[in-house]
């Protein structure tokens, strides 16, 4: 009883602050407000923390029951809450690197006098996120994934003043719509196949049939809902846009938590993958493939943000390709590591941006590791941790996937493989030019407050030890992280890594070799720049592409939004204008012309005629009341 | 006793307001009024304990065998809920406008309420008819005295066009109380009715006409988009929030006992059609320039949707149409206010002379996006419940119905948030000043944003009205 209230407040304590924060936004000053919001989470990250000590993972779960919700016919979808290894760390990560996001907002959004709405927001998606990852069934599921989507459009368009912002806002909900298609059918297919919703029923009954066809529809549909959601191909392109919000948005929502609600999603339902192989073969590719595209646009950004934000989506992409091997627990593993180092590295943005006054443009920065070293080092750690340099978080989980890639194929490797070593070049770029060689702009750096630099030092030691978390046998560990996932998700169990020692020691040598290489590559390259190199115009073809982010954006507004307008103005000016209604009063006439009858309704004594037929009938009805 | 109550509470406070015109107090009489109705259905809501609760039987027209037959069931008892529930809001709606004659106005708005309650209560079907055509006099008059440009043509144009509809409609009835002894008009006795299905084949269209014209549906709505643009707000509330209800709940009642072959013979073709509005309101709803406009094209969207559930004929489908309308009728209302409530302060409801006024009106703002949450049907907010059954229940019917159906929530999100952009966000262009939202302002929309909310997490009590009349239903006539 008493953890099943304190399973309820998990969620509940940042929903009342939202409110209070909301309904007092005008009252409260921007630390009052900030303070309040901090509490509630941080309140949110003990009860996480004390439900995940006292749970037992020989159990496999348990379900809070809250309140009856649909139940009509014969569906009976509840209120309800699930309390399983997969949760409770989705949980412990949403609350705890939440913490830190909001207490970090203190410093940065201080002088903002929308400080309060910004803080009822922020508590709003944690509620939101919570009920996502703590739902007992896909619809509850659903109510965080369409809260979180409500929360990133708010908070992409909190400076509402700037149209710019505004449409990234609506591209990022229309975008994520786009996958819900996607996930309500999923749904509906699964209720109509399964008759719940619930996880645990279903995880229960859905066995058997290899690529039964509606597995493989459901499974399909649910990764399209996972590719809006997570940023992977072909909707990724809303996310680079999603900077336009304030920098903790980016670090919790745009980076940390919501992005990855796909793969969650994933792992969540991975029995009803396992029975479509077809589905994990396109996911497997997608992955693939948009983790090498992000990478190579990473390589050309000049927005200190945009390249962390294509660094994320070729992340993703990687936790994707782990999903399509069925390594679910490499995936989880992933997930929880990058959400580490990349709240840690758009947090480090966010405070070179405050030390400069708002500049985001890596071009006119440089030289700042010794006016604003707190965020230099700690910049530096999650710039290695993301490299996957020997012994980093970064590091043990990347390479997990790059190994079941090889399981799965060299070729996979050798991509992966060079999706890491793009990753290490423009990360290495951002660190060199913005922290090395000279100062190319005209601010005054100062270092940030305490309330900022305290939770990215407090990341930047969990980006260097995540790694423990799911050491594997190679380093003398027990792979912790899955054998707790795998109380909740049965396919983690199956989850197997035949690789020789040999091999693997053998691929983390040739890795570690080109990273380095790579490093210095960039180093040579970057680290004493004055300037940077000139227009896009001058750069050869495919160079100019890339840089042009392959040119997505245009293709996209070319072939669907352009159109789109066209065809809402012209369906109204034309199809209804000149078609339906002159079309339907054309009958409508006929039919009047036709009816002798009503032809007289027509000679100006409608008036007449229906006061006749009201007085009438007010008789009538009086008449019959009151004999009654 | 509630039957009386509700046909006299609002019948007898405009017969006053029409003779009397207590032009300073009119709108109070009315506010009054229909919460004094809402206090009636309410009663009769808690008193419900299932069935059909008949209050009246008795001889009507004796020498053809029609009875005068009133009271409710689950689903009725819902529709009068619904009226109950929004008149209040509709009566206040009207504090902001500056229209002449006040009491005349609310003297028409308590009229059609009367008949709406009529129609809902009616359960004979000639009854049914005549409270039908009844309710469409007062907003006749309503829209052609009080509308706004071109009223006169656009009024005539919806009169006929309704009238027509209704025509048919009755054309159907007196067909069908020619079809032997067993059918005396009354509900209860549809099921006596043994028509043949080549017969029914036709008979669908007429009576589903005037309903389809009612709601309406694709490509019978071409009325809709200028009257819901022209009418006085309150008159396009009424039309919107509750008339076309009546569509929806005339086909329940009416169309689907008589014809069921011929239901089960259009049931693709109608939601096809259906579908294509729900598809082609919500397409061009995202360029137009005029918030009404936009509103009207909008709902145009969302009853091709509610209707397109509705004959997927599963109780997933039924309930969550019934839901919807519910739903539908409380956004409706708040979508108007807030586009009457922006034409107050700028003075058009042109989105091109809006945007920016969120740094002038942040409350309106703040009420505009939980109504939008709405209008999107995010979860938790009553339309999702609402869209989310009638997705499941088109599912059971088709698949490629189901995928055009579930696109609407991309469109929904398209147009709605862009009309929310060019009101409120962008930068301050207003030298002028402006007042946030008024005392007025909170107690219309917030009421209906907290039921809208606490419906959408707690549905059960809407759902329980609707589920075993809607089985029952389903059951009787054996169509799954």
């Amino acid at each position: 009883m008493r953890t099943d209230l304190l399973t309820i407040l998990v969620p509940v304590l940042p929903l009342v602050g939202a409110i209070i924060l909301a309904s007092l936004r005008r009252k409260l000053s921007a630390n009052v407000a900030g303070g309040l919001a901090t509490a509630l989470i941080a309140s949110s990250f003990v009860a996480s923390v004390v439900l995940f000590m006292g749970f037992e993972a020989s159990t496999g779960g348990r379900t809070v029951h809250m309140l009856d919700w649909i139940s009509v016919g014969g569906m009976d979808i509840p209120l309800a809450l699930r309390i399983d290894a997969l949760s409770l760390t989705m949980m412990l990560i949403v609350t705890g690197i939440g913490s830190l996001i909001h207490l970090y907002s203190i410093g940065y959004m201080h002088e903002d006098e929308r400080a309060p709405t910004f803080f009822a927001q922020l508590n709003l998606f944690s509620f939101a996120m919570l009920m996502l990852v703590m739902g007992s069934n896909f619809l509850i599921t659903f109510i965080g994934w369409e809260g979180v989507g409500l929360c990133s459009y708010l908070l992409i368009g909190f400076w509402y003043k700037t149209p710019e912002y505004n449409y990234a806002a609506r591209k990022a909900f229309v975008m994520n719509r786009i996958g819900d298609v996607g996930m309500v059918l999923a749904m509906v297919l699964l209720f109509e196949r399964f008759g719940t919703l619930e996880y645990a029923s279903i995880m229960d009954m859905a066995t058997g049939g290899m690529n039964d066809p509606l597995m493989i529809a459901a499974t399909l549909f649910l990764f399209i809902g996972a590719t809006g959601k997570s940023a992977q191909l072909p909707l990724f392109t809303w996310l680079p846009d999603a900077m336009a919000g304030p920098t903790p948005v980016s670090a919790l929502i745009h980076a940390a938590t919501m992005v990855t609600a796909g793969i969650f999603l994933i792992v969540r339902s991975s029995v009803l993958f396992e029975s479509a192989p077809f589905t994990k073969d396109i996911i497997l590719w997608i992955g693939t493939a948009t983790a090498l595209i992000a990478a190579s646009i990473g390589l050309f950004q000049n927005d200190i943000k945009k390249v962390l934000a294509y660094s994320t989506v070729s992340q993703l992409g990687y936790m994707f390709v782990a999903l399509g091997m069925g390594a679910y627990s490499a995936a989880m593993f992933h997930v929880t590591t990058h959400a580490f180092f990349k709240a840690l590295l758009f947090l480090g943005a966010g405070s070179v941006i405050h030390a400069l006054g708002g500049e985001q443009d890596i071009r006119r920065m440089g030289g700042l590791k010794g006016s604003i070293k707190i965020t230099f080092i700690t910049f530096f750690v999650g710039t290695i941790a993301i490299s996957g340099l020997p012994l980093m978080s970064g590091f043990f989980s990347k390479d997990l996937i790059m190994a079941y890639g090889f399981q799965h194929s060299p070729v996979l490797f050798g991509l992966l493989l060079f999706g890491a070593l793009l990753t290490t070049f423009y990360m290495f770029r951002l660190l060199f030019l913005v922290f090395y060689g000279t100062y190319r702009g005209k601010a005054h750096p100062h270092e940030s407050p305490l309330t900022m630099t305290i939770p990215l030092m407090v990341l930047a030691v969990l980006s260097v030890i995540g790694g423990l978390l799911n050491l594997p046998h190679l380093f003398g560990g027990h792979e912790p992280m899955k054998h707790f996932l795998e109380t909740a998700a049965d396919a983690i169990r199956y989850e197997h890594l035949g690789l020789s020692a040999t091999t693997e020691w053998t691929l983390m040598g040739i890795t570690t070799v080109l990273v380095f290489t790579t490093i210095a590559m960039a180093y040579g390259r970057f680290a004493k720049r004055a300037t940077l190199e000139g227009a896009e115009a001058d750069m050869p073809f495919l160079k100019r592409l890339i840089a042009q982010r392959w040119r997505l954006d245009e293709l996209y507004a070319a072939l669907f939004e352009r159109p789109y307008g066209w065809i809402s103005a012209h369906l109204f000016t034309t199809v209804e204008r000149h078609v339906m209604v002159p079309v339907m009063n054309g009958v409508g006439a006929a039919a009047l012309a036709m009816g002798g009858v009503v032809r007289k309704l027509q000679t100006g004594n409608t008036s007449f005629h229906l006061l006749a037929m009201l007085c009438g009938m007010i008789v009538f009805l009086l008449i019959t009341l009151m004999s009654n | 006793m509630i039957v009386a109550l509700l046909l006299l509470i609002p019948f007898i406070t405009a017969l006053a307001l029409m003779f009397l015109r207590p032009t300073q107090q009119a709108k109070n009489v009315a506010l009054i009024s229909t919460l004094a109705s809402l206090g009636v259905v309410l009663f009769a809501w808690s008193a419900y304990t299932g069935g059909t609760v008949i209050h009246y039987n008795m001889d009507w027209v004796p020498s053809w065998g029609l009875r005068f037959v009133m009271g409710y069931d689950g689903v009725g008892l819902l529709m009068l809920i619904l009226t109950a529930m929004v008149f209040p809001f509709i009566i206040a709606a009207g504090y902001g406008e500056k229209l002449q004659h006040p009491s005349l106005v609310n003297a028409l708005l308590l009229f059609t309420q009367t008949f709406l309650f009529g129609v809902f209560l009616a359960q004979n079907t000639l009854l049914f008819y005549i409270f039908y055509e009844l309710s469409l006099i007062p907003v006749f008059f309503f829209l052609l005295y009080w509308g706004g440009e071109h009223r006169r043509a656009i009024t005539v144009k919806f009169f006929i066009y309704t009238l027509l509809g209704g025509l048919s409609l009755l054309f159907g009835i007196i067909y069908c109380l020619g079809q032997g002894e067993g059918f005396n008009g009354d509900f209860a006795t549809i099921g006596s009715l043994n028509i043949p299905t080549s017969v029914q084949i036709w008979l669908f269209w007429v009576l589903f006409l005037a309903f389809a014209i009612k709601l309406p549906i694709f490509p019978f709505h071409s009325w809709q988009p200028d009257t819901y643009a022209m009418a006085p707000l309150q008159g396009t509330m009424v039309l919107g929030a509750v008339m076309l209800k009546m569509g929806l709940y005339g086909i329940i009642k009416i169309v689907l006992p008589i014809v069921p072959q011929g239901v089960v013979h259009w049931q693709e073709t109608v939601i096809l059609l259906a579908l294509i509005g729900a598809i082609y309101g919500g397409i061009i709803a995202f360029r137009q320039s005029d918030l009404k406009r936009l509103i009207a094209f909008s709902s145009l969207s969302h009853v091709g949707l509610l209707c397109a559930g509705l004959f997927a004929w599963n109780s997933y489908g039924v309930s969550g149409s019934l839901y919807q309308a519910f739903a539908h009728a409380l956004l409706v209302v708040c979508m108007l206010y807030i586009s009457g409530a922006m034409k107050e302060r700028v003075g058009s409801s042109e989105m091109g002379a809006m945007g920016g006024l969120k740094v002038r009106t942040p409350r309106l703002a703040a009420l505009f996006l939980l109504v939008l949450a709405n209008a999107v049907a995010l979860p938790l907010t009553q339309s999702f419940v609402g869209e989310w059954l009638m997705f499941a229940g088109l599912w059971q019917v088709n698949g490629g119905l189901a995928l055009a159906a579930v696109s609407t929530i991309v469109l929904g999100a398209i147009y709605m948030l862009f009309a929310y952009q060019r009101v409120m966000l962008g930068p301050d262009k207003w030298a002028l000043e402006m007042t946030d939202a008024t005392t007025r302002d909170h107690f219309v929309l917030v009421p209906l944003i907290a039921i809208t909310l606490f419906l959408g997490v707690y549905p059960g009590p809407i759902l329980e009205l609707v589920d075993v009349p809607v089985q029952q239903l389903l059951s009787s006539l054996s169509l799954n």
